[in-house]
């Protein structure tokens, strides 16, 4: 039997060479609207000479960064925001994949939940910030709940489906070598779903982020959400906008640092194209 | 000794939607014995795979019966070991973690499946290749991990639906050649599915011949032809063309009776 050794061909994504000018590129036009929205808004500003309490210019907002650097309020603010996403969206995690695969794994379960999942889906997060006082009053409780709330029921869902796509003979030849019940939900199951779920994961994440921030105006005293609060009411459009750039930035880290390396080193190194 | 016996079976399929019955399998018997390849034929539809499906333990039967190793058939289990046409290797790990897959399930430690695994990875012409993940593998080197991941459990016997159906025709010839090769090295007992008529004969000891459906036993040719065996002997031989000569006049015997009945 021959086939050819494999010595000349490059492992897949560790091609150092070819991947340095593209990712300068990418990189490069990931910067560019940007910089162009940047430009606008200067010259908007300048040119219609809008007053500070209606809208900042840039080098306001600048400033404003600056200073909330410097008295540590960034810092402050920060911390508690992303203590609260990384404990809600660690709670959805481990509550809502092995419920979304398990649904996933029974044709009858899965169909009776698919549209409760949708309908809630719908309706998670923000919603429930009224309920979430009631229940968890002011605080670091009813934000994370309300983070838990928004990523739950997505990443349910495209677990479910996830489990669904999985090719039927995946399982059987799973089975036909003597995986049990109970290991296939780890050897195919979670795996194969694994592409729905990184969808979920983005889809749940962005809804949960959009969560922590409107909880956060309503239910506590720190984070990037209440320093928003803060700001409006003292007119501080700088630091209203510095706020909304803080957060825009953190999504855009979140995504490039935490989700965008685990699509690359699962779904993408495997070959199995995310579903969107 | 034979390993694996088929007695009556019967398969009654009723479609999910219009709730009509069709009758698959009309009655079936025949038994492969061990160390044999046994291929089943016949038209495209007159239940090939169910009767595959049905010893894999996948789908239920109607009626008759299954035993291999003489134990009936009642849900899938690692003493039946299936290649599938599709491949179906798993995405998410490297060739040597599919290979290993079935030994890991059985609990055997690291060291052990491992060192199976390469050698069995070296029989089908894969060394080197452990750590890539099946995507980066061409359609007939797929396969190839197919039939290792398969042989390396040593079940009581090997099933394969059309393994080759999906490969391009030159790829296909070689990897039938060293699957002959493979098989007369190590002597597995292989049920093969299949409905072209050069690969059964080239391939087997003896070849099931069905009838459509609902599929009877329509004859079991036994196969002359020496072994080891290879492609160029076998076109020469005139005991391969009699003996896919005769197959062919037991299917087109097939159609005749078909049209007869329209
Ligand atoms: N799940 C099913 N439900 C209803 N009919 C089926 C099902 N699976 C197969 N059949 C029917 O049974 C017959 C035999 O199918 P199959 O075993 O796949 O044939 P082959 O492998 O010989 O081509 C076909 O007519 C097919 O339409
Ligand atoms: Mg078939």
């Amino acid at each position: 039997m021959t086939a050819t050794a494999p010595t000349t061909t490059p492992r897949i994504g560790r091609t150092r060479r070819r991947a340095r000018p593209s990712r300068l590129a990418a990189a490069f036009w990931f910067v560019v609207p940007f910089v162009l929205l940047l430009a606008i808004w200067a010259v908007t500003i300048a040119v219609t000479d809008t007053p500070l309490r209606t809208f900042p210019q840039v080098n306001d907002v600048v400033g404003a960064i600056g200073d909330m650097i410097a008295s540590g309020d960034l810092a402050r603010h920060l911390g508690a925001s992303l203590a609260r996403i990384g404990i809600g969206a660690a709670i959805a995690l481990v509550t809502a994949i092995p419920f979304g695969v398990a649904l996933g794994a029974s044709p009858m379960l899965s169909a009776f939940f698919s549209p409760l999942l949708r309908f809630s889906v719908a309706l998670a997060g923000i919603a429930w910030i009224p309920i979430a006082t009631l229940w968890l009053g002011y605080g670091n409780g009813a934000v994370i709940f309300i983070v838990w709330n928004a990523m739950f029921f997505a990443l349910t869902y495209n677990a479910l489906l996830g489990v669904q796509q999985i090719p039927e003979q995946l399982l059987r030849a799973a089975r036909s070598m003597g995986t049990g019940r109970i290991r296939i939900f780890w050897e195919v199951l979670l795996p194969g779903a694994l592409p729905s779920i990184v969808t979920g994961l983005r889809i749940g994440l962005g809804y949960g982020w959009r969560g922590l921030v409107a909880a956060e105006i309503i239910a506590t005293n720190a984070g990037l959400g209440y320093a928003l609060f803060l700001a409006q009411s003292q007119f501080d459009t700088d630091v209203i906008v510095a706020s909304m750039v803080i957060i825009g930035i953190l999504w855009l880290l979140m995504d490039r640092l935490l989700l965008a390396p685990l699509e690359r080193r699962t779904v993408e190194r495997w070959g199995m194209k995310a579903v969107s | 000794m034979t390993a694996m016996v088929i007695d009556n079976l019967h398969k009654r399929y009723v479609d999910r939607y219009t709730g009509e019955e069709i009758v698959a399998i009309g009655d079936v018997s025949f038994s492969v014995h061990e160390g044999e390849f046994v291929s089943i034929l016949g038209p495209s539809g007159c239940g090939k795979t169910t009767v595959l499906n049905i010893v894999a333990g996948f789908i239920e039967k109607t009626r008759g019966t299954v035993t291999v190793g003489g134990t009936e058939v009642t849900a899938p289990g690692p003493d039946r070991g299936v290649v599938f046409q599709s491949h179906a290797l798993f995405p998410w790990k490297t060739v040597l973690g599919n290979v290993t897959f079935g030994l890991r399930m059985k609990g055997m430690d690291k060291a052990r499946r491992e060192q199976a695994g390469r050698d069995v990875l070296e029989l089908v012409g894969l060394s080197g290749f452990e750590r890539k993940y099946p995507h980066e593998l061409s359609g007939g080197m797929q396969q190839r991990l197919g039939v290792a991941r398969v042989l390396v459990n040593e079940p009581a016997v090997m099933l394969m639906d059309e393994p080759f159906a999906s490969i391009d025709a030159q790829t296909r010839r070689k990897l039938q050649q060293d699957l002959t090769a493979l098989f007369e090295l190590r002597r597995p007992t292989v049920f093969f599915v299949t409905h072209d008529i050069e690969e059964a004969v080239f391939l087997s000891d003896r070849v099931v011949v069905l009838s459509g459906r609902p599929s009877t036993v329509r004859d079991i040719v036994e196969v002359p032809l020496p072994r080891p065996r290879n492609w160029h002997a076998a076109v020469e031989s005139t005991d391969f063309r009699t003996t896919v000569t005769r197959i062919e006049s037991l299917l087109s015997g097939e159609e005749a009776h078909v049209g007869d009945g329209s």
